[in-house]
């Protein structure tokens, strides 16, 4: 391992939480950057989940509730990047516009015809560049960045969870077929058991 | 980046991508709907593809020669450098176009 750069005694022009995962090989800047396109991603998907829960899946009450269970946990997730891009010396656009722009996945729109096929599709691919997203940030962090990967690995598990969520909907919807995702339904909406693991913690 | 050079056969409907994942060619991709730029490339000889696939594919992108195999369909030969993700994300941030971050 590299040595740290030295951050002198009261010196607050560096962070030695940043200088010590710098040392162990993180490219910090592209971490923050990374950190970034997936904050604005989990913050557009909540977004847009409400248009499509809320407004395109009248009569389809269980997947109403599946959605909004995905839709809160999301929210949680661009709750939980926010603090650490900050700590990382990194900071959010100051314009909402350019943010949704910088977002490493697709904006979760409204599909065209707005069926419960193609919104349970859309929504199951917009969960799967999520969890490519998060590998990656895995990948950077593992064995260097304990905090980062930490945050990273509890957004990933629920991540995963939710793609199996929308292939077990859109199996029965779309080919009549049985795919259980192995679970059963959350205790209440947003219950995010991996990444909120405090209720109201918002640092 | 991983070096080599290969040659494959794409279809009328298939996407560039696509193709190169059929032929044992792992091309990086994370949103595959030509959003993120993750599996940009760019071409070195002048050629037909079409982007329409694309969420976000501007004409300056294509005058520079980008392209996103995702969700490129070739439509004529064509030489392609892959993995150009930093490259094309300067070219659209050096133009002042919406550019992903990831």
């Amino acid at each position: 391992m590299a040595e740290a750069k030295k951050i002198g005694y009261g010196d607050l022009s560096g962070r030695v939480g940043v200088e010590e995962i710098r040392a162990r090989g993180v490219d910090v800047d592209k971490l923050i950057r990374k950190l970034i396109a997936n904050a604005a991603a989990e913050f557009s998907s909540t977004y847009y989940y409400y248009t499509i829960l809320r407004m395109h899946l009248a009569g389809y009450e269980d997947y109403k509730e599946i959605c909004e269970d995905a839709r809160l946990e999301d929210r949680a997730h661009w709750e939980l990047i926010v603090p650490r891009i900050y700590e990382l010396g990194g900071e959010l656009p100051n314009d909402l516009p350019t943010f949704h722009n910088q977002a490493g996945c697709a904006p979760a729109k409204l599909p065209d015809p707005p069926t419960a096929v193609n919104i349970l599709t859309l929504l199951l691919e917009s969960e799967r560049c999520a969890i490519r997203s998060w590998g990656e940030i895995c990948d950077l962090t593992v064995g260097k960045d304990p905090r980062t990967y930490d945050m990273a690995a509890r957004i990933l598990n629920e991540e995963i969870e939710h793609e199996a969520w929308f292939i077990e909907l859109l199996a029965h919807e779309r080919d009549g077929k049985s795919i259980p995702s192995g679970h059963f339904r959350r205790g209440e909406p947003g219950e995010a058991p991996y990444s909120k693991n405090r209720r109201f913690y918002n640092p | 980046m991983p070096e080599g050079r290969a040659e494959l056969a794409v279809g009328e409907d298939q996407f560039l991508w696509q193709a190169a994942g059929r032929a044992g060619i792992a091309l990086p991709s994370r949103c595959r709907i030509g959003w993120c730029l993750s599996c940009a490339a760019r071409l070195l000889a002048p050629g037909e593809v079409d982007q329409g696939a694309a969420r976000r594919y501007f004409a300056e992108d294509r005058a520079a020669g980008f392209i996103l195999p995702c969700t490129a369909r070739p439509r004529s030969d064509l030489i392609v450098l892959t993995h150009q993700a930093e490259a094309m994300r300067q070219h659209r941030l050096g133009l002042g176009l919406p550019a992903s971050l990831g």
